[in-house]
């Protein structure tokens, strides 16, 4: 019967395919107590889950509570251990995603899955069983741009990969999904590259599909109000297991967080008010190049003070990655000064501006931040070991750096097997930790934190938040890059909105009103004098 | 797999105990044994009498052990020229060029020193033979350093500038030797000139000092991995040349530091072979076969995945098998290129069985039978 389905599936053209008839409130998808255990872990124990065509129904859960998992198993790429996944009613096996995908299961993938030097069209209609060999792009476009139309997707298919922003890669995704005929579509963190007017388009088109009868599963890390906002239902999950199942309306923020982290969770900080002390980093129309070779960042100058969080707001692509590199010393500076504590360091060496008191927290933590083939101890040692206290005459003190780490361990209450563990065992929130209470425990004196909370449940980013409070306190001086307005509106003392390389005004946090950074974000520069 | 009531299933490892390795390496060196007998048969030979010959002379036989001794040093620096880049990620493919540029720097101090005239000059070797060591290191310095410079500052790819190196340090050695180079034999030949007797290098029980060399860089490389700093940074960069940049380790120094010091051992090599292997001492008119022979430190490096101690008994063993592969091939008048033959399938077979270095076979017993419901293709 399945493969009868299939088969008259690929017979029919695409625009009909999308609008399959299905009545709505049928359960399309269904997962039975699905278990799967890896060495050490039972990352799924016994979960259940069902979706309806034309419902949303969200997956929440923190980092580790099994939700990737659960994808994977969804979308053909692990097999359960135990429990079975049934297809309008009947039984089926995934061996492998293709299994999924002809069965009319789509996913897009958080980590985009494109090529990046091809354009739209083709990254569209890449592996399509109708592509063959011959591409016919016109009439494929004709029936893109029809969906794209029916759901609000404003995209320009000749374009290529590399030049999309990534809420346009997540549109080709999906529109990639929906050309190959998904009946239910699995998002991976919807929104979170997205600036604030890109999600309330996403979620416009989200809500657009499920009228259609599509079922959609997003799954969700940390973003609770867009849970709230667009789902009709909510599972969520805590270490492997169903912890809630829960109609939306029923639901609160509050009470989601604590399904979700066990515990009741604050979600205001409390904003420390510290004295403004000395200068720390003074930059003078700054500016680099891009890996591109274009100017990323444009002539920006600021200071930051001791006890004080600069926040740079901005949609990312807007020059936020060059200025934290270009201070770190990993990229050249074209133009421009940046001074130290009083010493000009504008072309130093990665290395020395650690030894003066940088501490950097770079974004991407597993491919920058960290050494997946490193233990623990090791990767502690990427901040130490030109320190004089953790190698002399050459020598590691790989003794000392062990120690420190299982110090960082408990104190950052990081959930590791112990200082021997290699990093890449590490989930995204303790491994940020790792890297934070790192460059913590050196007392930078400037730390930049890139993207700090992205990509982070909601207890980890509590803690991360609380030690930059903490840092603060201790009189560093930091410069706060976030795509989150939340989190730069709680945190900064001065807000920074970026655009396009520069900054549209350096204003105090107290005068910051959401509006008005997320318009300066998008371009605007502020009305009256500049401050 | 199924067999009975019990399942075989392939899993990933978790991590591997070095006496894993071990056990996984005996089996795939045992296994290409296994596996070469079939040419021993299909020729005729029964493979125990051959392998008996090989291996008795490889390192019993007092005339052959040296030679796999002298060619096991060899290897080793060698392969240690391939292991310091190779644990920083990159790939040093210009051992050959590296030892060439090293012989010509021994020899070069024999030039200084006017020891090209006759065999009979008295040198002092107190002096000479470590100024030998030190200019063939540097000479091999300074032509990996160029291949590390290239990368570190241009970002181009040091497997193709190391390799062409070779083939323009091989015609440099022509141009040096041949009829008219500095270096060239007072008698012609298309050899360079011999090492004056003064300056042999000290053997020991027969076996050049070098061999002391070899295997205290042996342990110098393993401290060196597993406590200096520079080891850490080298390990660093190749796991994450971006993580180890945001470190603060220079993405320019490091490619140039680890050819350098990969160029300098593989330097050693050329030392070793035309300036203290007995019977040699001369950069020889078949140099070439020694450039081709330095490819055996990439596949001894590979096989013990850049660990200093483990490619000690592996270079031992290559050593061994290419000088008891080539003697068993007289003795039983076996066709040309039994000893490349046998080193081939023992590389191929010892690289193949690295997939257990990743993967184990379990046996579990099959809980009870499901029903495959689900999709044909």
């Amino acid at each position: 019967m399945i493969s009868d389905l299939r088969r008259s599936r690929e017979e029919r053209p695409v625009e009909k395919k999308l609008l399959e008839e299905t009545a709505r409130g049928e359960t399309v998808l269904e997962a039975r107590k699905i278990t799967k255990r890896f060495p050490g872990v039972v990352a799924n124990d016994c979960i259940d889950f069902e979706i309806k065509a034309g419902e949303i129904h969200a997956i929440l859960g923190e980092n580790g509570a099994g939700k990737t998992t659960l994808m994977n198993i969804l979308f053909g790429l692990y097999q359960p251990d135990e429990g079975e996944i049934y297809i309008g009613g009947t039984s089926v096996k995934f061996r492998s995603p293709l299994d999924a995908i002809d069965m009319g299961i789509g996913m897009v993938h958080q980590n985009r899955k494109l090529v990046s030097a091809h354009t739209v069209i083709e990254n569209i209609i890449l592996g399509h069983p109708r592509a063959g060999t011959i591409l016919n792009l016109k009439a494929a476009g004709k029936e893109i741009e029809q969906v794209c139309d029916r759901y609000g997707f404003k995209i320009d298919l000749k374009a290529k990969v590399w030049q999309l922003s990534e809420g346009e890669k997540q549109v080709v995704e999906i529109l990639k999904a929906l050309y190959r005929g998904a009946k239910v579509l699995i998002l991976d963190e919807p929104t979170s590259a997205l600036a604030p007017p890109e999600t309330k388009k996403l979620l416009a088109s989200i809500e657009a599909m499920a009228r259609d009868e599509l079922a959609i599963v997003p799954f969700i890390t940390h973003k609770l109000p867009i849970v709230l906002a667009i789902s009709d239902r909510v599972t969520v999950l805590r270490r492997g297991k169903v912890t809630a199942r829960l109609e939306t309306h029923q639901a609160t923020e509050k009470s989601l967080a604590k399904e979700m982290v066990g515990r009741e969770v604050i979600f205001r900080l409390e904003r420390a008010e510290v004295e403004r002390g000395k200068a720390i980093l003074q930059v003078e129309n700054l500016s680099t190049l891009s890996d591109k070779g274009f100017l990323a960042l444009k002539g920006v100058s600021f200071e930051v003070h001791e006890g004080e969080i600069l926040g740079i707001a901005g949609i990312s692509g807007n020059g936020q990655q060059e200025l934290a590199d270009v201070l770190a010393g990993l990229r050249k500076a074209e133009g421009g000064k940046v001074t130290l504590e009083g010493k000009e360091i504008t072309h130093s060496s990665s290395r020395e501006r650690w030894e003066r008191g940088l501490g950097y927290i770079p974004a991407e933590r597993v491919d920058v931040g960290s050494i997946g083939e490193f233990s623990l101890t090791e990767n502690v040692a990427m901040n130490y070991y030109f320190d004089g206290a953790y190698s002399k005459y050459g020598l590691m003190d790989y003794q000392g750096v062990c120690k420190l780490t299982e110090e960082i361990l408990a104190e950052f209450s990081v959930m590791a097997p112990g200082p021997e563990a290699k990093a890449k065992h590490l989930s995204g929130g303790n491994l940020q930790k790792l890297i934070l209470a790192r460059v913590l425990t050196r007392k930078p004196r400037l730390l930049i934190a890139n993207l700090p909370t992205q990509g982070l449940d909601v207890g980890a980013t509590e803690f991360v938040r609380n030690k930059l409070m903490e840092a603060k306190k201790e009189k560093a001086a930091i410069l706060l890059i976030s795509e989150d307005l939340d989190e730069i509106l709680s945190l900064s003392d001065w807000v920074a909105p970026v655009y396009e390389g520069e900054f549209m005004g350096v204003i105090p946090g107290a005068e910051a009103e959401r509006e008005k950074i997320g318009a300066m974000m998008a371009g605007s520069r502020p009305e009256g004098p500049e401050t | 797999m199924t067999i009975g009531s019990y399942k075989l299933k392939l899993e990933k490892r978790v991590d591997l105990q070095g006496w894993k390795a071990a056990t996984i390496s005996i089996l795939a060196v045992l296994f290409a044994l296994l596996l070469f007998a079939l040419i021993f048969i299909l020729a005729g030979i029964n493979p125990l009498t051959a392998y008996r010959e090989t291996f008795s002379y490889a390192f019993v036989n007092p005339f052959g052990l040296p030679l796999t001794i002298n060619r096991f040093i060899f290897l080793l620096l060698c392969t240690y020229a391939f292991i310091i880049p190779f644990r920083a990620g990159l790939w040093n493919i210009g051992m050959a060029g590296q030892l060439y540029t090293g012989a010509l720097g021994a020899f070069a101090v024999l030039l200084a020193f006017g020891a090209k005239t006759s065999r009979s000059v008295v040198l002092s070797p107190e002096l000479v033979i470590p100024l030998m060591l030190l200019a063939s290191a540097v000479g091999g310095a300074a032509l990996g350093a160029l291949a590390g410079l290239v990368k570190g500052r241009f970002n181009i790819n040091e497997i193709v500038v190391t390799m062409m190196l070779n083939f323009i340090t091989y015609w440099l050695v022509a141009q040096m030797i041949k009829e008219g180079g500095p270096f060239m034999n007072p008698g012609g030949r298309g050899e360079s000139f011999e090492l004056p007797t003064s300056v042999h290098a000290p053997l020991i029980a027969g076996i050049p000092f070098t061999i002391f060399l070899v295997l205290g860089l042996a342990l110098l490389l393993q401290f060196m991995f597993a406590r200096m700093r520079i080891g850490y940074e080298i390990k660093a960069y190749g796991h994450s040349p971006a993580a180890a940049r945001y470190a603060g380790i220079s993405s320019f120094l490091l490619p140039v530091l680890v050819f350098a010091m990969g160029g300098a051992l593989a330097g050693l090599a050329g030392y070793h072979y035309f300036a203290a292997v007995p019977g040699v001492y001369k950069i020889a008119r078949n140099y070439g076969y020694f450039g081709d022979l330095a490819f055996y430190g990439i596949i001894c490096g590979l096989i013990s995945q850049g660990s200093a101690l483990a490619a000690i008994p592996i270079a031992l063993l290559f050593g061994g098998l290419s000088i008891g592969g080539r003697y068993v091939q007289g003795k039983l008048s076996m066709s040309f290129g039994v000893d490349y033959a046998l080193l081939g399938v023992l590389m191929i077979t010892l690289v193949a069985f690295q997939f257990f270095f990743r993967y184990q076979i379990v046996w579990a017993k099959t809980a009870k039978e499901r029903s495959d419901v689900g999709v044909s293709r």
